[in-house]
């Protein structure tokens, strides 16, 4: 277990995450997408803290941080998926046909 | 070869100390469903309940379902019973007696109940039919609700011991008690517990208007199985219970497993006899209670503990 | 703790994080889909427990099992077919979004191999946690603050949006299937 195995790992997840964000058309998987490319990061922050900067606690910070903004992207996308359903009756994309340029 | 030595008998006294707990928890169950009937208590027959059913549930043909995910039925109860089996070994039995202690213990018991929704969702989605699915979603409703309380409630525990660790949150004990510290906490977490542990006036996921809820599709050793790791998770909580907030291995003169085990018992005693002295509690109310009362009470119980460190 | 077990274990929690990554997309039913995120997610916060982040992993572990219960009820609650074991293939530009997914992968793992990263591991892995709790409530306090303010934003704007009543009326008023046709009637 080496730094770069540890990032190779969470390119891997980042990978699959933008695969499915950019694939899926349901909100939910695509949500899924998202998750997985914040999952990815994450693991590569720690991997970061735990091998190249020393243990340093700001590190663990950043990730508490992420952990924030993970719970947010969550929220917030259930809340808009609620909204997208009582107003367009949508549950996939290419309902959404006002948001198409 | 002594960490594989000491790796077996961490196991075998975990697995040991949920047997013993989920036999005197169906024994306190049967000697409750009598007292509360007013039927009087004969012991012979309380003492073969439990084997007799264990062994009709062998003799029983395990059936299945149309088009089954076979591997979350496999899964689902295994996982339950790990989840169990996980937070016993957080157990403290006596001073520097644990079967492991992490600095986290507080952090994995919390993630081992956060699981058992996980685990219940795929008993009941897994089998493909209607009964069981719709105990799954009774589940999700009931385990969102209680995972906010359940967690302010062992929150407070942690705070006089300046720890996650569940070793420290004994050890702070010493002074007081944190059930006679923060009064709330226990309650709340018994409440939780009985949710958890899919029982009594909480069985709302396995109830029998479902004809069995989550398990309506399960017969023979399937069934048993799903009760045994029900049982253990809530032989589990219970224990884990008595050391959060009754002080686990203290107490004067008797040795410290002894205390362990009469504290549980205790608690595995109140929830056997809340199974048949209360009414089910309908799924709505409990989400309203959850969220609007025992969330505020969780809070304060988290502030008068903090207080007490000013 | 030696070297081997460690990187056994990596070795196994990556391949189940990466494998079960790969199944989200690649299953019928949305259920097994929220299941094997949580499967990587699970994986993923395993490896950061391996890596000395033991409050971090075990958290993260803790809030998935709860955020894949909140997608299972949305998924009842809108997706068609949502808990179904029918086929179910609902993807766009595919080929796209192939090429960008391989894309990704290979710039960030090319940054990674690059090297450059400095070598200064955690010097006391048994303190991680402590040394968190210290920061939060030390030096970060007001990162801290900041986070829970936000969260508290969060909430409120969530709940906002997702109201069935707004100051216009119902959210759901007049609200009908749009066609899956451009030219098409909207069904009613």
């Amino acid at each position: 277990m080496t730094t770069e195995t540890v990032i190779v790992v969470g390119a891997a997840l980042f990978g699959i995450g933008v695969y499915g964000a950019l694939s899926q058309q349901s909100f939910v998987m695509l949500m899924m997408g998202i998750e997985l490319m914040i999952n990815g990061a994450l693991l590569v922050l720690v991997a970061m803290w735990s091998r190249a900067a020393g243990g340093s606690p700001d590190g663990q910070m950043l990730a508490v941080v992420f952990m924030t903004v993970m719970a947010v992207e969550m929220s917030l996308g259930f809340a808009l998926i609620t909204s997208a359903y009582r107003v367009k009756r949508a549950d996939i994309t290419e309902k959404l046909r006002k948001l198409k340029g | 070869m002594s960490v594989a030595l000491d790796a077996a008998l961490g196991v075998a006294a975990v697995g040991g100390m949920l047997a013993v707990g989920s036999l005197a928890l169906a024994f306190a169950d049967e000697a409750a469903a009598a007292a509360v009937a007013g039927a009087p208590l004969r012991p012979r027959r309380l003492l073969v309940a439990p084997f007799r059913r264990a062994a009709s549930a062998l003799l029983t043909a395990t059936t299945t379902t149309e088009r089954p995910d076979g591997g979350g039925r496999a899964l689902a109860p295994a996982l339950l019973a790990g989840l169990a089996a996980l937070a016993m070994s957080m157990l403290p039995l006596a001073p520097g007696v644990v079967p492991a202690d992490p600095s986290t213990g507080f952090v994995v018991f919390s993630a081992a109940v956060a699981f058992v929704m996980i685990a219940v969702f795929l008993h009941g989605w897994s089998p493909n039919s209607t009964l069981p699915l719709h105990g799954a979603y009774r589940f999700g409703a009931v385990a969102l609700s209680f995972q906010i309380p359940f967690l302010l409630a062992m929150l407070a525990t942690a705070l006089p011991a300046q720890s996650l660790s569940l070793v420290r949150i004994v050890e702070a004990q010493a002074p007081l008690w944190n059930v006679i510290r923060e009064p709330l906490g226990l309650p709340i977490y018994l409440i939780v517990g009985l949710a958890v542990g899919l029982w009594g006036p909480l069985n709302l996921p396995d109830a029998d208007d479902l004809a069995g809820g989550t398990s309506a599709e399960d017969s023979g050793l399937a069934r048993w199985l799903w009760e045994a790791a029900r049982t253990s998770m809530l032989v589990a909580v219970a224990a884990l219970g008595s050391a959060a907030f009754l002080g686990g291995y203290l107490g004067p003169l008797l040795p410290g497993p002894v205390w362990v085990a009469l504290k549980t018992a205790l608690l595995l005693a109140v929830m056997a006899v809340a199974r048949h002295a209360l009414a089910r509690a309908r799924i709505e109310r409990f989400v309203e209670v959850a969220w609007v009362l025992l969330v505020p009470l969780a809070l304060l119980n988290v502030f008068v503990s903090g207080a007490f460190l000013l | 703790m030696s070297d081997l077990p460690v990187s056994l274990a990596f070795a196994a929690f990556s391949a189940v994080a990466v494998v079960a990554g790969i199944r989200v997309f690649r299953t019928d039913s949305m259920v097994r889909a929220a299941f094997y995120l949580l499967a990587s997610f699970a994986a993923v916060g395993a490896i950061m427990v391996l890596l000395g982040a033991e409050f971090l992993g075990m958290v993260l572990i803790l809030m998935m099992a709860g955020e894949m219960l909140v997608m299972a009820i949305v998924m009842v609650m809108y997706m068609m077919n949502p808990a179904g074991l029918n086929p179910m293939v609902m993807v766009h530009q595919h080929r796209t979004a192939i090429a960008a997914g391989a894309v990704a992968f290979l710039a960030l793992a090319g940054v990674g191999l690059a090297g450059g990263v400095p070598q200064r591991p955690v010097t006391n892995p048994g303190a991680a946690t402590g040394d968190l709790g210290r920061e939060l409530l030390g030096n970060s306090m007001l990162v801290f603050q900041t986070a829970g303010v936000t969260l508290l934003g969060t909430m409120v704007g969530a709940i906002a949006i997702a109201a069935p009543r707004g100051r216009f009326g119902d959210a759901d008023a007049d609200s009908q299937e749009p066609a899956l046709q451009p030219d098409e009637e909207p069904e009613a």
